[in-house]
């Protein structure tokens, strides 16, 4: 095979109107064992359009790192599939190799996702050479990255990931990501890590990268302002359930499931004359093994009646805007007493 | 005025190894009884360093203390190995970020409540037992009963925050340091255990130092806060003076940093660089190198201790123009 000088680009083929990612009842069990299962992910429907940043929100267990390890396809689904811009992921037309080509993966733990016997600019410039770039070919543009990081490759290039700090060392691994010309950027926790003075940096070069490259971000977090500040729309997650989803300021001004606006009410005050008084929510979120039939928030919702524990909602437009919420309150008809009536929502 | 709970004198850390490191240098801090006062910095400015050593958890071997540490009265730096064990837990008690390492595996939750009754106060087991069942019932953990029969890998993560709160009260210390007791947790149960922290607080007239690294949760927590950077407190206040009113270009930076209120797309006022090593004491401004205000002085000298109050301290020559304007 003749080694190409660049990777060449990926076209556009949906055009706007198609979403980049369709998330079709994807799910994800891991059995435990004894009959146990984990229901990490069940049943989760989403879109990312593209040119936008998808926020996902969620306590631990939630599902939110498995999703994103499912689209990524480091982990296979065991039911759903994943369209993207229009083709199905993984096959005839758009392979895997191809796939992961186009979508590409930031983590939390800095450290541990880069190789630490190679020095950064092979760490950056290994994922081309892979997909058929000659090595110097892709060196160069590996150095090119590192500049667009902010990373001076003069000075960083020939180091390696224990010379570097945290906020350097995710820099380079965003490098890496970009180094394969994706579409699709997942930052799992990517800031997380990073002190405060430093995700803000980072946080700054997401939002220029994405300008510049025209890419599309998955960005989950459990960091609300940070969500806030980042994402175009937001995906709320519960037990393995999206519970929510819409756009960001719609969601954090007026969240319609009782769980979101839990989530949103515990967040720290920042006004000492204004204290949290109450805590929105009791006790731990629970286990993934086994969780509640019908909806699975209805022990610990404070509006919980006798439909919740039998009936599971779906997800449902609510509101004026794109806002879909998965709550009996919201649907006409459900059951449920605080329901809008039938004949006002016809 | 009776003397404060905690007075620290220009303590400095410094810990001897293949490297030297200047960890806490000059840290001069006073808390009252019954006040809870939070410091707000980020990873090795030395903020779990200075709350070690007010309980003398730093490995003795190969670390410098200087300055003076007073508890209650205590020279906390001169007691011998018989008074620090007293000290311990019953003056002065901690509780840390990750209860699953701070709790013992191997003992129910009750066995290692009871076990410290038992040390400080000489009671009988059972009277020890009793106690740490209503311990648990004070930090409202369901089901107290069972509980205190259950090993630490039995409870869930605020659970188990909760026990470590129960251990650290036991022996009802006069001082409660807490660090970063809930980044470990989702934020449904951290709200749980802030409203917690500060009930237990108020109701036992207790001082705390809690070091955080969230400007939020320090708020929601503390009546003063003392920012750190790089082994120095740069500026102290009220919580409502550093957040309406902060002095020090840094304190600024970590309030733009938090997010809280940006707008989406425009641009964070991101603060550039790295915190510097600490390899040698600081012989001028060691933010200098990343503040926008910085001049000839600061990388000449330390800057100037400015006190713009009671109670209100900003290391830095911004705040030297403030006080002569006021």
């Amino acid at each position: 095979m003749a080694q190409e000088a660049q990777l060449p680009t990926t076209p556009d083929r949906g055009g706007a109107g198609t979403p980049l990612l369709q998330a079709k009842t994807l799910t994800k069990h891991f059995p435990l064992g004894g009959g146990a299962v984990v229901r990490a992910v069940d049943g989760v429907d989403f879109a990312v359009l593209k040119g936008e940043t998808l926020g996902v929100v969620g306590e631990s267990g939630c599902g939110k790192s498995t999703t994103a390890r499912v689209v990524m396809q480091l982990i296979p689904q065991d039911k759903g599939e994943m369209l993207f811009d229009g083709e199905i992921v993984g096959g005839r037309s758009l392979t895997l190799k191809e796939y992961r080509r186009q979508a590409q993966m930031v983590f939390q733990d800095s450290y541990a996702s880069l190789n630490p016997r190679l020095t950064i600019e092979d760490s950056v410039a290994f994922g081309p050479t892979v997909h058929g770039v000659s090595k110097p070919a892709a060196i160069l543009k590996a150095r090119e990255l590192l500049t667009k990081v902010g990373l001076d490759p003069a000075r960083f290039a020939a180091r390696y990931p224990h010379e570097l700090s945290g906020g350097q060392r995710q820099r380079v691994n965003i490098a890496r990501a970009l180094a394969l010309g994706p579409r699709l950027v997942i930052l799992d926790e990517a800031v997380s890590a990073l002190d405060k003075s430093v995700e803000a940096q980072v946080l700054n070069l997401l939002a220029d990268l994405r300008e510049e490259f025209g890419l599309t971000y998955i960005f989950i977090s459990h960091d609300l302002n940070v969500v806030r500040f980042i994402s175009d729309r937001v995906m709320v997650m519960y037990l393995g359930e999206v519970v929510e989803i819409g756009p960001v300021d719609e969601l954090y001004d007026d969240p319609r499931h009782p769980y979101t606006r839990a989530l949103l009410s515990a967040m720290p005050s920042m006004d000492p004359d204004n204290r949290t008084m109450e805590a929105p929510l009791a006790g731990d979120p629970p286990n993934p093994i086994n969780p509640p039939d019908g909806c699975r928030f209805h022990p610990r919702c404070p509006h919980a009646q006798t439909v919740c524990a039998k009936v599971k909602p779906v997800l449902a437009r609510t509101g004026e805007g794109a806002r879909e919420a998965a709550c009996h309150m919201e649907v006409a008809g459900s059951g449920h007493s605080r329901a809008p009536k039938l004949e006002e929502a016809a | 005025m009776t003397a404060p709970l905690v007075r620290m004198e220009n303590v400095t850390v410094r810990f001897r190894g293949a490297q030297v490191v200047h960890a806490v240098n000059g840290v001069s801090l006073t808390l009252e009884a019954g006040q809870v006062l939070g410091i707000l910095g980020e990873s090795g400015s030395g903020k779990s360093v200075t709350l070690k050593t007010l309980l003398r958890l730093l490995p003795e071997s190969r670390t410098d203390i200087g300055g003076a540490v007073e508890v209650d009265g205590r020279d906390v730096l001169a007691l011998n190995p018989q008074e620090l064990a007293d000290y311990r837990g019953a003056v002065t008690s901690m509780i840390f970020q990750d209860p699953a390492l701070a709790l013992d595996p191997v003992y129910t939750v009750g066995e290692q409540i009871a076990e410290a009754i038992v040390r400080h106060e000489k009671v009988s087991q059972k009277v020890a037992m009793a106690r740490a069942l209503e311990l648990l019932e004070l930090v409202r953990i369901p089901s107290p009963a069972r509980r205190l029969k259950a090993y630490p890998h039995e409870m869930s993560g605020g659970m188990r925050q909760r026990a470590m709160i129960a251990l650290a009260l036991a022996a009802r210390p006069k001082l409660l340091l807490a660090d970063e007791p809930t980044t470990a947790l989702d934020a449904t149960v951290q709200i749980q255990i802030l409203l917690l922290l500060r009930q237990l607080q108020r109701d036992m007239g207790m001082g705390m130092l809690f070091v955080t690294h969230d400007i939020g949760v320090a708020v929601e927590v503390s009546d003063r806060l003392a920012v750190m950077y790089a082994g120095q407190i740069v500026e102290t206040g009220t919580v409502r003076e550093l957040l309406r009113d902060p002095q020090h270009p840094y304190t600024r930076g970590l309030l733009a940093a938090n997010l809280h209120g940006a707008k989406k797309g425009e641009r964070l006022e991101a603060i550039p660089g790295a915190p510097p090593a600490l390899n040698s004491a600081p012989d001028s401004c060691s933010f200098a190198p990343r503040c926008k205000h910085a001049q000839e002085r600061c990388r000449a000298t330390l800057p100037p201790v400015v006190e713009l109050g009671e109670g209100r301290v900003v290391r830095c020559i911004l705040a030297e123009s403030a006080l002569a304007a006021a």
